[in-house]
């Protein structure tokens, strides 16, 4: 417990000075037209510059040769500092919605970055605990290997008992129904969602051929039984690792988009202030 | 298929029966009693097969200070010198000197780095001291140019015909203690750790002169060491050195049984050094290697913690019996892999150690009331034999997001190819993955030809002189948790280097480094956003729990 207790305690650190920064900050903008200041700029430029502090976690990324602070800590200042900006945001602007074509889709920007940013972190932490709850280990790369592998073995299992057998019906069964499950990963969004519908689909399978089956053939139809639920778990790997990585795709861009807009407002508000 | 026998595979095929005549006249082999040998193990056997005679010519370099080894050598013919002081440079005995990179140096790897993964400047390689054998990798030396140099510049010390060296090393699994170079033509009768042991075992003049010279050199440093003879004057140490009897248990080869294992799922019996139940004649102390103390549960062994170098077992009981009371031992000790065992005679700790003692701390068995839950991952990690490991890169998969930033870390700070895999064994959400883990017994270090594999002065990390590695694959078979990998290197232009003979690609031994010449320490810890990947030193407490 005491990794994560630790943990919590940075994190903790972390949001006390994010509310009591946001406090102070807050409480200042508010005085700054009593004193004939405008906050506006103010308030904008911290927000430019927790964005580009924000940005530079990618930049982090690409120089852990250097000893520049652990990942860790620059995740989690990506996080708070990213939760920060939206309430800045509203400070800077006063509202949820603004008026105007280009404020609206700078605010829409805002709230999508930070929203599927909050996504990415829920799914980070829970999907782990999902993975580790699996009981396999898998390196992404591997899945199609590893599918093909299952697929061989079963198509090899299927052979052997039509051989000794003598009889189809396994056979015409694998080509009607399991060949589909064999094939490539299934159930994608049941597993993001923690549903067992691929269990349910193998044990529907195996009890609607089952009645029809030889003894030899039902302990052939046992060993396909666990080759299947092997795939579940892979297929369970494949749904939670391809979000964990491919839910960046929606954020980066996003993010990027807002960084364009960012700087496009700055040089127009530069530019009509004179 | 007939059942294998001991000596199928000799130490030397190519030693002859007129060799093995020749040898049986040299002195120290002469006086040998034969009679004193089983018949299933005979001298002849012995030095036919558990040794091997080897030619070494001037400069050429026989052991090397720091290397570990499996064998001890008898001087046939010829001189050798061993090194006294200076010691030799580094990279004159084939060592790495591995200066750490300037920040900019560091960041410099952003455009240095190549896209095709290792890739070599061959030009350093041209000029390494290596006298190679084309056929045998393995018998390649690495040898001094300038021996009058040496000798003039470091002090040494003959060692002529009839000298044996290396028995301590090879016997204790201690890392060699001094570099020892052919000063002429010399031949040498290498004889491999279980024909020592054999000879120890049957020969009183072997066994005094080996056990006199561990008495001399290393045993009272060993004792002076444990907090159990610490209040010990000199005359009362002697004592207790003189009456300490050495014991060795497991094999040597404990690495090929351990791969088996992992390979089969089958775990082979592990030998038994003290039994629960048995009453103990004296305290166990752990000179190299790992035992395990363990308690009877149901059908099996509860594993309750494990020793290492220095630690003792049977104190416990000992103490608890020093009024006379018969206490039987309450946990066994089980060695893992091989063990090197000083046994200290209970009349000795009565009258040297006991009035000078404080009550031990809790007794190890009063740990068999944890739960059992509490000390799975332990048992785990030593049935896996990864307490071994000083520096295991053990993930927490509840926190590991799969996103491979620490293995592109290793990669940006290794030419574009990462030194380790992530993958391995998993035990709960543990997983110990296939990074070298700079082991306390690094027996891929057995063996080097060349001495290119070695521990780093600076962090005492196991490193690999990539210029000297001569790729011949002897590390990489060693090791028991197949953390080494052979990469076949191209040059500056992208191209494959083969050897021009062969037309064979030109191999290198890679693994972890621990980031040693980069700055920050292992770049992998630094990349992970989650904190999911610690490097930990098993032995320092229960990882486990310390970990949550």
């Amino acid at each position: 417990m005491r990794a994560e207790h630790a943990i919590s305690i940075r994190y903790f650190t972390l949001l006390g000075i994010f509310v009591a920064a946001i406090i102070a900050f807050t409480l200042h903008a508010i005085e700054m037209p009593n004193h004939l200041q405008r906050p506006e700029f103010l308030t904008g430029y911290v927000m430019f510059g927790l964005m580009l502090l924000v940005a530079l976690l990618n930049v982090r990324k690409k120089l852990s040769m250097v000893p520049i602070g652990r990942a860790a800590y620059w995740l989690a200042g990506h996080a708070f500092f990213g939760v920060m900006l939206i309430g800045l945001y509203f400070v800077h602007t006063q509202t949820i919605w603004p008026e105007g074509g280009y404020e609206r889709a700078f605010a829409m920007m805002v709230y999508l970055v930070t929203a599927s940013g909050l996504a990415g972190y829920a799914l980070q932490r829970i999907s782990p605990r999902r993975l580790a709850a699996a009981d396999l280990e898998i390196i992404y790369e591997r899945i199609p290997a590893e599918l093909a592998e299952v697929r061989r073995k079963v198509q090899a299992i299927v052979l052997e008992s039509t051989k000794e057998s003598g009889a189809d019906t396994l056979g015409r069964h694998y080509l009607e129904s399991l060949s589909w499950y064999f094939r490539r990963p299934r159930f994608f969004v049941p597993h993001l969602f923690g549903l067992q519908a691929g269990q349910h689909w193998i044990r529907f399978q195996v009890q609607t051929i089952e009645r029809y089956l030889s003894a030899a053939e039902r302990a052939q139809l046992t060993k396909i039984e666990g080759l299947a639920l092997y795939k579940d778990k892979i297929d369970l790997h494949y749904a939670l690792q391809s979000v964990m990585k491919y839910w960046l795709l929606i954020h980066v861009p996003l993010a990027a988009a807002l960084l364009a807009l960012m700087f496009w407002h700055i040089i127009a508000v530069n530019v009509y202030a004179r | 298929m007939a059942r294998p026998q001991r000596w199928d595979a000799p130490f030397g095929p190519e030693m002859t029966d007129t060799d093995v005549e020749r040898l049986l006249t040299l002195p120290e082999i002469a006086a040998i009693e034969r009679g004193k040998f089983p018949n299933h193990t005979p001298l002849v056997g012995v030095i036919k097969n558990d040794s091997r005679l080897v030619r070494f010519e001037a400069g050429d370099i026989v052991v090397r200070e720091g290397d570990y080894g499996n064998s001890a050598f008898l001087v046939v013919t010829g001189k050798l010198r061993v090194v006294l002081a200076p010691k030799l440079p580094r990279e004159l005995i084939g060592r790495q000197s591995s200066r750490r990179k300037g920040l900019l140096e560091a960041l410099s790897q952003i455009w240095t780095n190549r896209v095709i993964p290792e890739v070599r400047d061959t030009q350093r390689y041209t000029d390494q001291k290596l006298r190679g054998s084309a056929t045998d990798l393995a018998r390649s030396q690495v040898f001094l140019q300038d021996v009058p140099a040496v000798l003039v510049d470091h002090k040494t010390a003959e060692l002529g015909p009839g000298t044996l060296f290396g028995e301590l090393a090879a016997l204790g699994r201690v890392p060699r203690t001094a570099t020892i170079f052919a000063e002429e033509g010399a031949e040498l009768l290498e004889i491999r750790w279980q024909g020592l042991r054999e000879l120890r075992k049957y020969d009183a003049g072997w066994r005094r002169k080996i056990d006199e010279r561990y008495r001399q050199n290393a045993l009272k440093v060993a004792l002076r060491e444990s907090p159990l003879f610490q209040g010990l004057n000199e005359t009362e140490l002697q004592e207790v050195a003189n009456a300490t009897l050495f014991e060795t248990y497991g094999s040597f080869d404990w690495h090929v049984s351990y791969k088996r294992m992992r390979e089969q799922g089958k775990a082979e019996q592990e030998p038994v050094i003290a039994r629960e139940g048995e009453y103990p004649d004296g305290v166990l102390m752990i000179r190299a290697g790992f035992a395990r103390v363990a308690a009877k549960m149901g059908n099996g062994q509860r594993t309750l913690t494990y020793l290492g170098a220095g630690d003792t077992f049977g104190i416990d009981e000992l103490w608890a019996g020093r009024d006379g009371t018969d206490v039987s031992l309450q946990t066994s000790l089980i060695a893992l892999g091989y063990v090197d065992v000083l046994r200290v005679p209970a009349p000795i700790l009565e009258k040297f150690v006991f009035p000078k003692m404080k009550a031990p701390p809790a007794p190890l068995i009063e740990r068999a009331g944890r739960p059992l839950t509490e000390d799975a991952p332990m048992e785990w990690a030593v049935e896996q034999r990864f307490i071994n490991g000083t520096k295991s890169m053990l993930i927490d998969l509840n926190l590991c997001v799969r996103c491979d930033d620490c293995v592109r870390a290793c990669a940006s700070t290794h030419g574009g190819n990462p030194r380790f895999i992530r993958h391995g064994p998993t035990f709960d959400h543990w997983m110990v993955a296939n990074a070298c883990m700079h082991c306390a017994d690094p027996v891929c270090m057995i063996g080097c030809p060349t001495g290119a594999i070695h521990r780093s002065i600076s962090r005492g990390a196991v490193v690999i002189n990539d210029t000297t590695c001569i790729g011949c694959g002897t590390c990489a078979n060693s090791c028991p948790y197949n953390n080494i990998r052979l990469v076949e290197i191209r040059d500056v232009g992208g191209r494959p280097i083969r050897d021009p003979d062969s037309q064979k690609p030109i191999l290198k031994a890679t693994k972890c480094d621990l980031c040693e010449t980069n700055p920050g320490g292992p770049a992998c810890v630094r990349a992970c956003p989650h904190d999911a990947l610690r490097r930990v030193d098993f032995r320092s407490g229960d990882i486990f729990r310390s970990l949550g």
